[in-house]
């Protein structure tokens, strides 16, 4: 080997010593021994090749993001909750659902838990049924094990039942198996007693506490949890009282927030292992996740029932911020990190034209009635229910929109001809209160019945419906359509509970034309769904807006950051991400749009670019132009352009994006004459 | 023992008000996290209207059901916002329970307490556990009676009620919201209170001050 041309280094590494260490180790597999030969140099030599070739980053060694999360937490929870192990799962893992992953994870880990000879609880679900099939592909061949039910049987409508998960546990591993012959919860304490001294039962029973391992899930006490499935609950409202306080539960025992046992009328009637005798198990496997059970785990940690806990990272670092401890947020460019705060002074107190804060609601209204007298006017004395300057016409079904104050023009800006009849202003971002619906409802109303338009949230609804009722009262026919266009505030399979944001202003414009057109009140109704099931916005915030009242952002969005999603509340929204371009951020909001709305060549759309208050006309110029790029790459028709303040979040910097797709019906009711102050289409005008 | 009667309820009212005055800004804070950041202004501006309600001796002439009944529509016209028909129903509820067998005592504030949540249950369609104002309002209400049917007496039993509602506004941490705007936040909603369960706790607060002030009550 010593030969002179051995020695000299291969071409294709350039004469360079260290990429060729590396090469024979990292990727040729080659031991260091081996190399030594090969390069003919002595083995410490290579060894200090490659630790040059990592220090010099000739060599990057990098774990994947995913990975490197879950390790992250894993130590966190290991750490915080002091547990002896702790494996993570990633959050995401394409098709196999969370119960099928955790179940591989925990099968995996009980090759590294059980031993030879051990006694092995296990409880029932499906996170254990699945735990208890995949140990077979993991746990090796061990001799002398007994794996004993966790507690008596339940209702076998369910397939992951005690028995069922004991055998199936048992069948994996190779091991004997003892079932628990009894019922797991028994009619009465004397049923159990009577049971528990029957011999056989007796001995089942006794098994459990020479046990030195437990597999257990955790269940949540939600009204969809494995507890309630397995019929371990009768619905008895005297017995939920009892159990009011607890969040959780384990083999069908409760346990409160900080991890106590909870006791109530099921302790003495349950045939299972206690809480107490749980904690001296030595190996306590906890395997478990979703969010739902993210108070209950957070409460069995606590308690101290889990020595070694299996989850997924979400799950893992939902617990952790549950218990106030901030987890560090892992970014593509974590290598270089980048200085967490900026040379610039973070925004504290934001400057604005105000008098009294508490005026200001009042005081701005007052400016637009006095500024647009040709479109709205006061409803009686009352500055905060307002309604057209147009005259008042027989037989037109009447439109009521409302909101909160702080989204200007919306929602008075979309009072007039061809768009409501009367807007109720609520406070900033608050909801405004029945009595003033009422009053705009009355104003609107020329007996041919009434619509309502608002956004799609919790304090709108129970005010409007209030108001509804209050008008049903006096005879009013009155229809509720609540906007829900913003495609990041819910999947798509439950539209319903998509918040209302700038598309809202499709709908009333299409709702507008058609009262005005004096189509009765079911095809106005039935036009303003149509146009809300064909609208979709999404939004991006830069920095959060700050309410007159506080002056302060109402949550911090970090210098390199931008929040995805983002509604028209200052609220945050779906998720924080790394800043981008303007063509990046744009296509961000195209790609998810588009998929939503399943837009296909030569379909024909409106488009509507809406600063959230703080971004300027040149900037959604800019995302304008990107956006059209996008629809026509799509060979989709960009057919009408809206571009400017539509639905504001006070002075939030950021934009947002709204598509409407148009059939010839919708199109013509775009195209229909209005004039608010906020929106004008002029008369026989198709092309602006 | 001394009745529940439009004075305790104007005390009840201006100690509320006092108390959200003082925290108007961490309300607004704490559901900047969550929602937008109106909490503390709505909460505030409506126990502010309750108090104009019942300034002055007026109050004194009517009877308690009857100075629920206007608080509530007072609340309700003031505050608008999520808040404003949650606790309007509250006290309207209140209001109906107390019609049937007024004079309530002092001693059946826990009375008072199981009104609200009733309201507030009924109008938001929550219950315990997502993540809203009834996680301080159902365990301080239950606090309360269990105390008083273990014989303690009304200010025990109110102190009981404060800290089950203290602890249930700081449980409300490790709760997904399932309901009103937090909701869509999902996940993220972890790790923060919930504003209405703090601003509820405040309002037990004060309730429980009211009570604690009777000198029957000890």
């Amino acid at each position: 080997m010593a030969s002179a041309a051995a020695e000299r280094t291969p071409l294709k590494f350039q004469d360079d010593a260290l990429l060729w260490a590396a090469w024979l180790y990292y990727e040729e597999g080659l031991t260091q021994g081996d190399i030594a030969k090969a390069m003919n140099v002595s083995r410490p030599t290579v060894n200090s090749y490659l630790a040059e070739a990592r220090a010099s980053g000739i060599v990057n060694i990098s774990i994947s993001g995913e990975r490197l999360k879950s390790l992250s937490v894993a130590q966190q929870l290991q750490a915080h909750f002091g547990l002896q192990e702790c494996l993570v799962i990633p959050g995401e893992g394409g098709a196999r659902s969370l119960i099928d992953r955790l179940g591989a994870a925990g099968g995996q880990a009980l090759a590294s838990l059980i031993q030879s000879g051990d006694t092995v609880a296990i409880t029932w679900g499906r996170t254990m049924l699945s735990v208890a099939r995949a140990a077979s592909a993991h746990v090796p061949a061990l001799t002398d094990l007994r794996v004993v039910q966790a507690t008596g049987g339940t209702t076998a409508v369910i397939p992951y039942t005690p028995e069922a998960c004991a055998s199936q546990l048992a069948e994996s591993l190779d091991a004997r198996c003892i079932p628990i012959s009894a019922p797991a919860i028994l009619s009465s304490s004397a049923a159990r007693s009577l049971l528990l001294s029957e011999p056989v039962i007796a001995e089942q029973f006794a098994t459990l506490a020479a046990v030195n391992r437990i597999i257990f899930g955790i269940s949540s006490l939600r009204p969809d949890s494995t507890i309630h499935e397995s019929g371990f609950f009768d619905s008895s409202l005297e017995q939920h009282d009892h159990y009011r306080n607890a969040v959780g539960s384990i083999a069908g025992r409760f346990f409160d927030a900080n991890g106590i046992p909870v006791d109530g009328p099921l302790g003495d009637r349950t045939v299972a292992i206690d809480l107490e005798s749980l904690r001296d198990i030595k190996t306590r496997i906890a395997v478990a996740g979703g969010y739902d059970k993210v108070p209950a785990m957070l409460a069995a940690l606590r308690g101290q029932f889990v020595s070694v806990l299996i989850t997924d990272a979400a799950t893992g670092e939902a617990i952790l911020h549950a218990d106030g401890v901030e987890t560090p947020r892992l970014r593509s460019s974590n290598r270089w990190p980048k200085p967490e705060k900026s040379a610039l002074p973070e925004r504290t107190r934001v400057k604005k034209f105000l008098n009294s804060p508490r005026d200001a609601v009042l005081e701005s209204l007052e400016g637009a009635l006095s500024t647009y007298p040709q479109f709205i006017q006061p409803i009686g004395d009352s500055r905060r229910a307002l309604q057209t300057a147009a005259p008042p016409r027989e037989g037109k079904v009447g439109l009521v929109i409302g909101g909160g104050a702080g989204h200007e023009p919306a929602f008075l800006g979309y009072v007039g001809r061809g768009l409501a009849d009367a807007v109720a202003v609520g406070n900033v971002f608050a909801s405004p209160p029945p009595d003033r619906i009422v009053r705009c409802t009355r104003a609107a109303s020329q007996g041919a019945g009434v619509l309502y338009i608002y956004g799609n949230y919790t304090g709108d609804i129970m005010n409007f419906d209030m108001a509804a009722e209050l008008a049903g009262a006096d005879g009013i026919d009155v229809r509720t359509i609540v906007t829900t266009d913003d495609v990041a505030s819910s999947a798509a399979e439950n539209r319903e509970s998509r918040r209302g944001t700038a598309g809202s202003v499709f709908v009333f414009k299409i709702a507008g034309a058609a009262c005005d057109r004096l189509y009765d009140l079911d095809d106005c109704e039935r036009l303003a769904r149509r146009a809300n099931d064909a609208t979709f916005s999404m939004g991006i915030g830069l920095e959060a807006s700050s309410l007159p009242e506080t002056r302060r952002p109402t949550f911090q969005i970090a210098a390199g950051d931008m929040e995805v999603g983002v509604g028209i509340h200052g609220e945050p929204g779906a998720a924080r991400e790394e800043i981008t371009t303007a063509d990046l951020a744009v296509d961000r909001m195209c790609d998810r749009l588009f998929s939503e709305m399943n837009l296909v060549a030569g379909e024909r759309v409106a488009m509507l670019v809406n600063s959230l208050g703080g971004t300027p006309m040149m900037e959604l110029f800019i995302i304008a132009r990107r956006l059209r790029e996008r629809i026509e790459a799509r060979n989709a028709v960009p057919l009408r352009n809206f571009v400017g303040h539509y639905c504001t979040s006070l002075d939030m910097v950021g934009a947002s994006v709204s598509l409407m797709k148009l059939d010839d019906e919708l199109l013509e009711l775009l195209d229909h004459p209005c004039a608010g102050f906020g929106l004008q289409v002029a008369a026989h005008s198709t092309a602006w | 023992m001394a009745e529940l009667d439009s004075d305790f309820i104007a005390r009840f009212f201006r100690d509320a008000a006092i108390r959200l005055e003082e925290r108007r800004d961490e309300l607004c804070q704490l559901d900047g996290f969550v929602g937008d950041g109106d909490h503390g202004t709505s909460m505030a501006n409506g126990f502010a209207a309750l108090t104009e309600l019942v300034r002055g001796s007026s109050s004194h002439a009517r009877g308690p059901a009857a100075l629920l009944r206007e608080a509530a529509d007072r609340f309700l016209s003031h505050v608008g916002a999520t808040v404003g028909p949650l606790y309007a129903t509250g006290l309207l509820d209140t209001a109906q329970a107390m019609e049937k067998d007024a004079p309530w005592q002092v001693r059946e504030f826990p009375r008072f307490m199981a009104g609200i949540a009733r309201g507030i249950a009924r109008r938001g369609k929550a219950g315990q556990g997502d993540k809203t104002m009834l996680d301080a309002w159902l365990p301080a209400t239950r606090a309360a009676q269990a105390s008083l049917a273990r014989g303690a007496s009304a200010a025990e039993a109110a102190r009981d009620a404060c800290e089950a509602a203290a602890e249930g506004a700081r449980a409300t941490a490790s709760m997904i919201a399932s309901r009103g705007r937090a909701a869509r936040l999902k996940e993220r909603s972890i790790g923060h209170r919930d504003p209405g369960a703090v601003s509820a706790a405040i309002i037990i607060e004060a309730l429980a001050e009211t009570v604690e002030a009777t000198p029957e009550a000890h």
